[in-house]
């Protein structure tokens, strides 16, 4: 909690931490924006297929280079991207809120509540995570509604117990005590004293469940329990082209694998970086 | 003197293979050297071949005739057992255990007469009860293929068999064809998979599961000696298989159109005609719900104007050259080129008289260029297996073309476990073709007690009745002719002036590689599943030169 005055000193260039942060943030989120916007508009260019094009390299081929069936590597690789980002927002969306609903209920609803949720969290983590996301959405009979659902429903455990444990302190805390005293009921509490208190942990969580997400909707996808084979995903794209790798296509796996690895990271930094903006403890950084 | 040299021979091939064992072995190892120049290769003897297959050939389980072997989805000669009879190259039939065969006037009762001096690799005679215990086991098990025909099966005396039907079945001997006979003497359903008894042209001498299975000649075959002595089966994935190509690993590799641009040093790639064929099924009712709560029939394609427009408006040839660089031929029926195959099927390619049959049937070309009918839209959706290229990439350019007509087309990967209900009311990619003539009954016969087909919603009684007289028959050479009419019998039928409740597209042609020297024996027409067909004549391969050092 070190005071650096207004900041300006600190790194010399006119700007704060704070501020490239921020200037990082809107170029992050202006990136996957418009890859996501721009894979939406591409979705038609990315099924099409052009059999007087296959297996062009890139430069002859576009960007990206063509496929076996001529379609355009770069359509096809934005378009997944965006369906990848669309898809991880939702489900880390779900996520999230079901993980803010259980962390709560554990730690507000008293002690049987708690050992039952707490035995859900153990449960869902203790299934390793493709399994468990493969199960369900076999069960939900694959496709788009089975990798949501998979996704959606495997992911929210580990948030959930961080925010079970920030509730339980929080219930500990002088002011929340105070307000007790004062005859705040329980909903009051929870939604007056305790939520501000969890948002930054839970936007971060929120933000950092999206790398997850994304990677898991592409290796479920990869192993053919996800999305179907006529959708422009990444996985569908990462495992069309490995029986191409013997015969040297090497830009059918390469340039969809760079990107997805791109919007990981991107999606990691920028949950990174969110903490630290809205973590009081780096403030003034 | 002649058994010594056998013996000596077949010491001699021991020793060899497990060189050869050896030599692939150690072959895995060095997987990353590709230029194939392995000191292993060198040693491999001449009369030996090395060949993979898709991991799907390996037989789950096991080499037992009443659980898929030889008679399975994808049919071929048994190789470790004998059949009664055999399909020649022209797919007519010939003989192998029977010496002759007869069927009684009403078709109920067919006589086989059998070699006496046949026996099985552990040294007892092939008898008529052998047979009959085979047939009567496999109907019992009825794993894999339909046995329904035959009510019993007894031996007259002991080169006699006698089969009861339950129905007249004219195709009986190409049933025949692919049970191979096992020993009722040292038959136990647990373990004969993994350890068959036969009397066929190999032993099994190794099956590691998922891995290889090594056959051996027998070398107290009643036939001709086979030529090839070892034949060792690969199980890999088609990249794998390339690879092991290149590497100089095998000398057989089967491969697809996907791999047809490539070269491999030292290989030639061979490519074998087909009935494998791939075909879109036309719902042939309208749109409506079964009793099981299924939907079954799709309003666009129950017009047969619609139907007829689709067949001649799809370009076959381009099909090929694009999807299978080439390598396929057009298909106009499920039998393309086998004797009971009639050729008023086949059709021209004609772009416009398509679009005038659609305008005939009232479907008017739209400002969007999708046609439409009293407001519906032409409109299909494709269904494929997901995760079969090939049969994506026909999906996509059958869409495409169809698109040219004005028929607006999405394209949907299922899976199997879905498909079957699925293509009741949408048009699905198919794969069949097989050496009897029971796949156009399986494929446009009305099941009995129902109104429709069993795979794609059609009937029409005509049609049922040719077949119900061919399998009647009960002469063979007559019953091609039936099973034509069945086809097209100048007024009605499954083809293009008919009904077309299916439109066929193409046979895909098997591609192999094959070292150069290897003289891979002349195949019979390939039927669907691109596995052990390519074998069935393994004991006639030769090598004219060995030259694995390149």
């Amino acid at each position: 909690m070190k005071s650096y005055g207004n900041g300006t000193e600190y790194n010399g260039k006119g700007k704060n931490r704070r501020k490239s942060t921020i200037l990082f943030l809107a170029a992050a989120v202006v990136i996957l924006g418009a890859v996501t916007v721009s894979g939406i508009f591409l979705e038609g260019t990315a099924t099409e297929t052009d059999f007087s094009r296959t297996n062009l390299a890139p430069g002859a081929g576009g960007l990206f280079g063509t496929d076996w069936m001529g379609r355009d590597m770069f359509a096809r690789t934005l378009a997944g991207l965006s369906l990848s980002i669309r898809i991880g927002i939702v489900t880390a969306a779900v996520s999230a809120v079901i993980a803010l609903l259980a962390g709560t209920a554990a730690a507000t609803l008293g002690r049987k509540a708690d050992a039952v949720i707490s035995w859900c969290i153990d449960l869902v983590m203790g299934i390793p995570h493709i399994l468990l996301v493969m199960l369900i959405s076999i069960a939900c009979g694959r496709g788009f509604a089975g990798v949501v659902a998979g996704v959606a429903l495997s992911h929210w455990p580990s948030l959930a117990r961080v925010i079970r444990g920030e509730v339980i302190q929080l219930r500990q805390a002088p002011y929340i005590l105070v307000a007790e005293k004062l005859g705040a009921s329980k909903l009051q509490n929870v939604r007056r004293h305790m939520l501000p208190h969890l948002l930054p942990q839970f936007l971060t969580g929120l933000i950092l469940l999206f790398p997850h997400a994304i990677l898991h909707e592409a290796s479920v996808t990869f192993l053919g329990f996800g999305l179907s084979s006529e959708q422009p995903a990444i996985g569908v794209i990462l495992s069309e082209s490995m029986q191409y790798l013997t015969t040297g296509r090497w830009w059918l796996a390469l340039f969809p694998g760079l990107a997805l690895v791109l919007a990981v990271v991107l999606f990691a930094l920028l949950g990174e970086r969110l903490r630290q903006l809205m973590d009081p403890s780096s403030v003034h950084e | 003197m002649m058994k010594m040299r056998k013996r000596m021979k077949s010491t001699a091939a021991i020793l060899l293979s497990a060189s050869l064992a050896l030599g692939l072995l150690s072959g895995c190892q060095g997987k990353d050297t590709s230029s194939g120049q392995t000191a292993e290769n060198s040693r491999a003897d001449s009369d030996s071949v090395i060949i993979a297959m898709d991991p799907n050939s390996e037989p789950e389980a096991g080499f037992d005739p009443a659980y898929g072997w030889g008679a399975g989805e994808h049919v071929h000669e048994p190789l470790i057992q004998s059949t009664l009879t055999v399909t020649n190259t022209d797919l007519t039939i010939g003989y192998d255990l029977a010496t002759d065969y007869s069927v009684s006037e009403d078709g109920m009762t067919w006589t086989v007469t059998i070699r006496d001096d046949v026996n099985f690799t552990d040294g007892e005679p092939l008898t008529a009860e052998d047979v009959a215990f085979t047939y009567n086991t496999v109907k019992e098990a009825s794993a894999v293929n339909d046995f329904t025909m035959l009510d019993y099966a007894e031996a007259a005396d002991s080169t006699t068999a006698v089969f009861h039907m339950t129905r007249p079945f004219s195709i009986w001997p190409y049933t025949m064809a692919i049970v191979g006979i096992v020993p009722e003497h040292a038959y136990d359903s647990a373990t004969y998979g993994s350890n068959p008894i036969g009397s066929g042209r190999y032993i099994l001498r190794q099956w590691d599961r998922g891995q290889q299975v090594i056959l051996e000649a027998n070398p107290d075959y009643y036939g001709e000696a086979p030529k090839m002595r070892q034949v060792t089966i690969l199980f890999m994935e088609e990249d794998a298989a390339f690879l092991a190509a290149q590497a100089g690993q095998v000398d057989v590799a089967y491969t697809s159109a996907t791999y047809s641009d490539q070269t491999v040093e030292g290989y030639s790639l061979a490519s074998y005609a087909s009935v494998d064929n791939r075909g879109f099924n036309l719902p042939a009712v309208p749109s409506g719900t079964d009793e099981e709560g299924r939907t079954v029939g799709n309003d666009f394609t129950s017009d047969v104007l619609v139907r007829r427009a689709i067949n001649i408006g799809v370009d076959r040839q381009e099909m090929i050259d694009n999807v299978l660089n080439g390598y396929g031929s057009p298909a106009y029926s499920v039998c393309d080129g086998l004797p009971w195959y009639n050729e008023a099927s086949e059709v021209e390619y004609d772009p416009e008289a398509a679009a005038a049959l659609l305008d005939e049937a009232g479907w008017t070309m739209g400002d969007d260029g999708v046609r439409e009918k009293n407001g519906v839209k032409a409109e299909m959706n494709l269904l494929y297996s997901t995760g079969d290229s090939v049969r994506q990439a026909l999906t996509a350019d059958f869409a495409a073309q169809m698109e040219e007509l004005g028929i607006s087309c999405t394209i949907e990967g299922a899976g199997w476990d879905t498909a079957y209900d699925r293509a009741l009311s949408e048009p699905l990619l198919w794969g069949w073709g097989a050496h009897t003539p029971m796949e156009l009954y399986n494929i446009y016969h009305t099941i009995d007690g129902t109104d429709s087909a069993e795979y794609s919603p059609y009937s029409n009684s005509t049609v049922d009745g040719y077949m119900d007289q061919a399998l009647a028959s009960n002469d063979l050479e007559e019953s091609y002719e039936l099973w034509k009419l069945s086809q097209w019998d100048g007024s009605t039928g499954v083809t293009q002036d008919g009904d077309i409740p299916w439109v066929w597209l193409v046979n895909i042609d098997h591609l192999y590689w094959v070292r150069e020297g290897l003289q891979v024996a002349d195949q019979k027409i390939h039927p669907h599943g691109h596995g052990w067909s390519l074998v069935n004549n393994v004991d006639q391969w030769t090598w004219t030169e060995r030259n694995d050092e390149l």
